[in-house]
């Protein structure tokens, strides 16, 4: 919570002038139908004659299945139908979206037949009239099971006596991968005056989105035209996916995403639900709808996280750091689920270098298969990882050196850009020092250290963590993602249209799922263009109105869909522009167009508005030779590089060693995300962000039994913090735009998720540290810190 | 998850509440939920729903202190032996219906293990128990114990669902016990000598 006086100010639009528009903190235009309950999500949908499904699933983690019995189910009043696997006639194997060269691929049926693998995989599917016959009726499906161990953590899965998740993959080992260079790295220790290392749990974390996944399929037999109103990121992804999986026609299957209420890229991926509902669809020629259970979405929305690592670090006697070696255990749950493989390779080691300048990095990451639901990417996806362990042990490393945290950074960073790191990427822009000097002008970062002093002598724990975060968005380009293993384009495509009477629809391949780009894509159209902010309308969502698309997830629509939608409206300009030179009796390149205008150099008494061009152009009575009639571009932008938005988190705590928790005092974000199209917009991504990330830190892990059965399965056992859990947030910024696209913007979606953990780690760490604690895994836990701190202070007494 | 605790029982004797939890009529009538418990020859193959139908139509014989001792120690639980029960319990929001065989697998006075497992449609469960029975000033101590594996539904619930619903039945349980056991002492018919001699 920002107080009132503090923090970016909300402007009505009709208070921006035209050219102001980009980049002012006006209101999000969807926020009203959201607020008043006019939105339309995927359960308001009622289709007449619609029936409703509900999915059996297994309650064990791991089990032979020796037999269903479905016949007390179908005979209840009201049950039409109950599909097993042995009904299936599709293909109905769940894709993986990115390869890797040492990647096991293992089938991923959409209904499990002999084997469950996780408490969740589906088994059946009712169909009845009634929403609560059909989840009646699964209490009546009677199923065999053939219990079997299950393992859950990724390191004990690949010890030899683990549970086999797959015969075939008998070691249970997904890939093994690795980046940078080891000789080199290991040079680097062998000259190093120091090294530190820690071993690292980085905690599953279940994602939570408010709206529960759903769909609601619709089948036409006459024309063989399939709909799937579906919960999504992005809808023509889930359509080519589907096509494979259902075995339909690319070009009849629509999938249209209406509002989704949040996704932080659990709807991403193809699950075996949303597929089982259209086959329900086509197999009764009747609508369908299928909403998940909360419960359902605990068991089955794929986890992210899961890391286990040990890293080291070599340093110099000076405080530079010499090399960077990671160990990681992946935990990728019972399948491959859609990106899967990317998260814990490409998403994660290339960040490894964080805002430093390291001259030798190696990892190696081994994904494994468990008995845990599919893992695959959660808001920031492989890179809270990469830069909780390297923030965690810039941390340790400075202790180590007894050099001051800040200190140690400052003479690390990276300075001049371009910076190639020793992990493939190439940072495209940043001043690291500028957000580190303005967090620390917010902490008021030496008189904290007095204050932190002083409390120490009264017997008070104070601390403070830094988090220095880098991250990469809206990954590209196609080619190189292609060569990294991606199984699709990563370009974006935007449409703009003007209409006859001049005003504009702008449609966009990114599916927003709470992030606003309906406001954010109308001042980017609105600004290239010159129109009034009010007439242009903004559609994303739907496979039958966009041209293509790849969604929204990786903080990627503003840089590269946006992007898209730029590069549409100078096409479109550049059209305008000639209709008007010919109706302007000038020649083109003596036609200037600024705010709307378009007017002829030197004569500014003749001048078209845009929005007159676009009439002409459909009225089409008086245009250029050899031109078209209509004002319309489409784009396919495909960047030439990540984008690296950057920026320094940082926390103030108060840590009582008697009870274990934890008071987060100050909480300071300064990030750096290029260009900001609308300041209030990022800010609330910043809010959102870092109160997902304090989750991480102190509340939220999902927890399972040796049985693989999930006991966190529900709000009640998992802690989603909740307003009062999070502290007050100084948010401020500096802009270092992005020379990788024409809106010099880099992507804010996921960066308080991926800073917040560690600033809170070091800041707990560094208070605990006259207790001799060096590190307590996450979730912080008051049990945790107590033991952690109370423990290292029993030894110590003990030797004294 | 792991359960145990004491229950404390008075004016009763240690062989009374022996014979009391060696009765699978009075176990079946003071545990919450229990539609039967009967014993069974192969516990693979077990129809409950025949069962259900027979305890149905069936009247129970009655338990002490009406009942003959004698009686009780011969339908009394044996070593070895497999029962079948149906017992129902909510849990949290779902009141699953576990179809339940158990196994007696050690039985020696005063302490008896038992195992077994209970499935139901979407929650299922695997437990080894044991109980003592330990003489008080004024009565008798029941210290049980159990591990269980819970799983589906159930599990989903957590510790936290499960802990009050375990408690809640063994208190009714053990309550329902004290309430029949009552009048075994009070009376004058010789009942807690010919008891004992069952020992």
């Amino acid at each position: 919570m920002v107080a009132p006086d503090e923090g970016v100010q909300s402007i009505d639009p009709d208070d921006v002038d035209a050219a102001d528009i980009l980049g002012s903190a006006i209101e999000r235009r969807e926020d009203p139908a959201l607020l008043t309950g006019d939105a339309e999500y995927t359960d308001d949908i009622e289709l007449p004659n619609m029936v409703h499904v509900a999915i059996k699933r297994s309650q064990h983690a791991h089990a032979r299945i020796d037999g269903i019995d479905t016949s007390d189910a179908e005979a209840l009043e009201g049950v039409l139908d109950v599909i097993t696997a042995d009904d299936l006639d599709v293909p109905g194997n769940l894709p993986t979206g990115w390869l890797l060269d040492s990647l096991e691929q293992v089938e991923h049926p959409i209904l499990a037949g002999d084997r469950v693998r996780y408490q969740g995989d589906a088994l059946a599917v009712v169909v009845a009239e009634e929403r609560y016959v059909a989840h009646d009726a699964l209490t009546r499906i009677e199923v065999d099971y053939d219990r079997l161990d299950a393992v859950t953590d990724p390191a004990e899965a690949l010890d030899d006596d683990a549970p086999v998740v797959h015969d075939d993959a008998g070691d249970n080992t997904a890939f093994d991968w690795e980046i940078g260079d080891a000789e080199k790295t290991d040079a680097a220790f062998a000259d190093a005056d120091h090294v530190v290392d820690l071993d690292v749990e980085n905690q599953l974390l279940i994602p939570n989105a408010m709206e529960p996944r759903a769909a609601v399929a619709d089948y036409n037999p006459s024309n063989d035209e399939l709909e799937v109103h579906m919960t999504s990121q992005n809808p023509h992804l889930h359509r080519l996916l589907m096509s494979g999986v259902i075995d339909h026609p690319e070009h009849k299957l629509r999938v249209r995403a209406p509002d989704v209420g949040g996704g932080f890229g659990s709807k991403i991926h193809h699950y075996a639900d949303e597929a089982l509902v259209a086959l329900a669809a086509k197999r009764h020629e009747r609508p369908v709808k299928w909403t998940a259970r909360r419960t359902e979405t605990y068991l089955t929305d794929a986890p992210g996280r899961g890391h286990d690592t040990h890293a080291e670090m070599a340093l110099s006697d000076d405080g530079d750091i010499l090399g960077f070696r990671v160990d990681t255990k992946a935990n990728l749950g019972a399948y491959l689920s859609t990106f899967a493989p990317a998260v814990p390779t490409y998403l994660y080691g290339t960040l490894l270098s964080g805002q430093y300048d390291m001259p030798a990095i190696h990892c190696s990451v081994e994904g494994a298969f468990t008995n845990v639901p599919p893992v695959d990417a959660y808001r920031g996806a492989g890179r809270p990882e990469a830069s909780f362990l390297v923030e965690r042990m810039i941390h340790r490393a400075a202790k180590a050196l007894g050099m001051d945290p800040a200190a140690f950074r400052r003479r690390n960073f990276v300075q001049e850009f371009p910076y190639q790191t020793q992990v493939a990427v190439e940072y495209d822009s940043g001043d690291y020092e500028k957000t580190l000097d303005l967090a620390l002008d917010h902490l008021d970062y030496d008189a904290f250290r007095e204050r932190q002093a002083e409390a120490r002598e009264d017997g008070r724990y104070l601390g403070v963590g830094l988090s220095a975060y880098i991250e990469a968005c809206g990954l590209a380009p196609s080619e190189l993602a292609g060569q990294l293993g991606a199984q699709a384009g990563l370009w974006e495509s935007g449409l703009v249209r003007f209409h006859p009477s001049g005003t504009v629809t702008a449609y966009c391949g990114t599916s927003g799922h709470g992030q606003g780009h309906d406001t954010t894509y109308a001042q980017i159209v609105a600004n290239e263009l010159g129109v009034d902010y009010d007439d242009v309308e903004v559609v994303e969502g739907d496979t039958d109105e966009i041209p293509q698309g790849m969604g929204t997830y990786g903080s990627r629509s503003a840089a590269v869909g946006g992007s898209a939608l730029v590069k549409s409206s100078q096409k479109l300009v550049e059209k305008a522009k000639r209709i008007a030179a010919h109706q302007l009796e000038a020649a083109p390149e003596d036609v200037e167009f600024e705010n709307g205008d378009f007017r002829v150099a030197g004569a500014p008494d003749r001048s078209m508005t845009i929005t007159e061009v676009a009439t002409q152009a459909y009225l089409a009575h008086d245009m250029p030779d050899d031109m078209e009639p209509g004002l319309e571009a489409t784009s396919f932008y495909d960047p030439d590089n990540f984008v690296f938005p950057f920026g320094v988190h940082a926390a103030i705590v108060e840590v009582d060693p008697d009870t274990g928790e934890i008071d987060i005092e100050q909480y300071v974000a300064v990030d750096d995300v290029g260009n900001q199209i609308n300041p209030k917009i990022v800010e609330g991504q910043i809010h959102g962000g870092v109160a997902q990330g304090i989750g991480q830190a102190l509340y939220e892990g999902a927890e399972f039994d040796d049985n693989g059965q999930l006991v966190t399965g529900s709000m009640q056992d998992y802690t989603v913090p909740k307003a009062e859990h999070i502290p007050e947030m100084e948010t401020d910024s500096t802009c270092t735009p992005s020379p990788v696209n024409p809106l010099g913007v880099k992507g804010v979606g996921e960066a308080g998720t991926i800073a917040a953990p560690q600033a809170v780690v070091n800041a707990v760490c560094d208070a605990l540290e006259p207790l001799g604690v060096e590190h307590i895994d996450m979730p912080l836990k008051a049990e945790r810190v107590w033991q952690a701190a109370n423990a290292t202070a029993a030894t110590d007494g003990g030797e004294e | 998850m792991e359960f145990d605790g004491t229950f404390g029982l008075e004016d009763v004797t240690t062989e009374e509440v022996w014979l009391a939890l060696s009765d699978p009529i009075m176990v079946k009538n003071a545990l919450p939920g229990c539609q039967f418990l009967v014993e069974v020859d192969d516990p693979d193959d077990v129809d409950f729903d025949a069962l259900a139908d027979e305890a149905a139509e069936r009247e129970d014989p009655p338990t002490l202190p009406e009942a003959d001792p004698e009686d009780v120690a011969e339908r009394g639980l044996t070593e070895g032996g497999h029962y079948a029960a149906l017992v129902q319990v909510g849990v949290g929001s779902v009141k699953p219906r576990f179809e339940t065989v158990v196994t007696i697998d050690r039985r020696e006075f005063p302490e008896m293990d038992a195992s077994g497992q209970g499935s139901a449609s979407d929650s299922s469960f695997e437990m080894d128990s044991g109980m003592t029975l330990v003489e008080t000033d004024d009565g008798v101590d029941v210290e049980w114990w159990t591990e269980a594996d819970v799983f589906g539904r159930v599990a989903q619930m957590g510790q936290r669902v499960i802990n009050p619903v375990a408690n809640r039945v063994v208190g009714r349980f053990f309550k329902q016990i004290q309430t029949e056991l009552s009048d075994v002492g009070g009376g004058s018919s010789g009942l807690r000598d010919r008891i004992s001699n069952f020992i």
